[in-house]
């Protein structure tokens, strides 16, 4: 083994000094052709692998390469547009539920902004109520006081006049018994005169 | 040094007599050489296939054989598989797959496509690797498929044969240079041969001009050498170590009991260095077209 090796790696050396188009023209292999095979340079199997390398990439290239990279491209295209949509679309609905969360809070705000307004008109309609009320019973009131204060007046003039004439009439009759003095005459008329200032006084 | 002989039938022979407890008319060497080494007949349990062959061409004074050869069998096989798999897969992603990720066979194909298409082609060659792409796939996958055909029982690697992966350097070669003479155009082009470092001032650019020139030059040409050097050294080698490991029982062969544990010891080790030869096919046939990514890359952003 160690003859072999060693001319192995006289080879390898010596492949590695020499160009391989040096190396192509001692092409030298086939029947008898030991270690030195190894690294001898065969131009018909080197025709033969450009040829079925540049049948494979055609074919290959054309009908399996292409299909498949297109078909990757299309599924993650797909995947993308799937992650964009899934995106999109959580998006919009974070934006709904803010819209609905917005529009429930105004709805909110709005019927708690009718039950205070209806509260206050309740109680500004309450209070005016009671104003009116008030006012309507105070009037009243005044008008009941007017009325009583006037049907006074009129009974105290009646009275009084009644009063006259009773007066009168008593007197008369005391008159027309013992009364027939100038002096008593005076008195009478004195006193009925001061009546009548009283009367109009009240 | 003695030339082995190709030929099945002396391989036989010279087994039979290992088998037969006369290790010292075994020789590893040959054995290694009987594995590794192109040959004109393929050998399978029972029976040898001797090639059809036909004449050599002369062509301008080089001859050039296109005759069926072991490899060039085995390239024919692995293609056939390469494009059984890739139609197939292909057919089943597009067809059934568009919406949803495929399982099983398909889905490990497309995590490798998806890989290169994001990691290789687009982390490397950047903007218009669409175009590179299927070039880039079909070179990983086709040169995996070689690798590992060489772990199959009664297979063996096209790509342990310089000749295989000097070809597919070249092709790189010539895709990662033509692909930057259409991007870049003439004069852009000739400025990744002609190279003058910016800055430099008068009578240092002509300096700078012979000097670099010649680095450039190298550079361009030691790229596919190193791949195709890379790859079909590693798949030699690892081949030779299996098979070093497992002549290592017809070796001891004569050795009463010390063979038992030569063998075992051998079968231990050529099964760890299987599953290493199964990592090694899948990063080889990685590098081999992440650099060929690379070397594009580079190219289409030379400036």
């Amino acid at each position: 083994m160690t003859a072999n090796t060693w001319n192995g790696v006289a080879g390898t050396l010596a492949l590695i000094s020499a160009s391989p188009l040096a190396l192509a023209a001692q092409e030298d292999h086939g029947e008898g052709g030991g270690w030195d095979a190894l690294f001898s340079v065969d131009v018909g199997l080197m025709i033969w692998t450009v040829l079925v390398f540049g049948v494979l990439l055609f074919i290959l290239g054309r009908f399996a390469w292409r299909p498949m990279l297109t078909a990757l491209d299309a599924r993650e295209k797909g995947i993308q547009d799937a992650i964009d949509e899934a995106n999109r679309q959580r998006d919009e609905a974070q934006r709904l539920m803010a819209e609905h969360q917005a529009q429930l809070a105004d709805g909110r705000r709005q019927a708690q902004q009718l039950m205070a307004d209806g509260r206050e008109a309740a109680e500004r309609l309450r209070k005016e109520l009671e104003e009116k009320a008030r006012a309507e019973s105070a009037t009243i009131l005044d008008n009941a006081r007017r009325e009583i204060g006037r049907e006074r007046d009129a009974a105290v003039e009646t009275v009084r006049r009644e009063a006259v004439d009773l007066a009168l009439a008593a007197a008369a009759r005391l008159v027309s018994e013992r009364l027939d003095g100038e002096r008593d005459r005076q008195l009478i008329s004195g006193y009925i005169e001061e009546l009548g200032r009283g009367g109009a006084e009240a | 040094m003695r030339f082995l002989p190709l030929a099945g039938q002396e391989h036989e022979a010279v087994q039979e007599t290992a088998e037969g407890g006369h290790a010292e008319a075994f020789d590893l060497g040959e054995m290694l050489s009987h594995h590794i080494l192109n040959a004109r007949e393929y050998e399978f349990p029972g029976f040898v296939w001797h090639m059809p062959q036909m004449d050599p061409i002369h062509l301008g004074g080089m001859t050039i054989d296109f005759s069926l050869t072991k490899h060039t069998f085995l390239m024919l096989v692995a293609a056939v598989i390469t494009l059984a798999i890739g139609l197939v897969v292909a057919r089943t992603i597009s067809r059934r797959h568009v919406t949803a990720a495929p399982s099983g066979f398909a889905n490990a194909v497309e995590a490798m496509v998806v890989f290169f298409r994001d990691d290789v082609c687009k982390g490397n060659i950047g903007h218009g690797y669409e175009r590179f792409a299927p070039f880039i796939l079909t070179l990983f996958f086709f040169i995996l498929t070689m690798n590992l055909l060489g772990l199959m029982p009664w297979g063996g690697t096209p790509t342990g044969n310089i000749s295989v992966t000097a070809a597919l350097a070249i092709i790189t070669f010539f895709v990662v240079e033509i692909s930057g003479f259409f991007k870049l155009g003439a004069a852009g082009y000739a400025r990744t041969i002609f190279f003058v470092p910016p800055g430099t001032e008068g009578v240092w650019k002509l300096v700078m001009l012979l000097v670099m020139t010649p680095v450039e030059f190298l550079s361009k040409l030691t790229k596919p050498f190193a791949l195709a050097i890379r790859l079909f050294a590693n798949m030699t080698a690892g081949h030779m170590l299996i098979f070093s490991l497992l002549g290592l029982i017809f070796v001891f062969g004569n050795m009463a009991y010390t063979r038992w544990v030569v063998a075992g010891a051998s079968f231990a080790m050529t099964t760890a260095i299987m599953m290493l030869e199964l990592l090694v096919a899948f990063i080889q046939a990685y590098i081999f077209a992440m650099l060929s990514a690379v070397f594009i890359g580079l190219m289409q952003h030379e400036h």
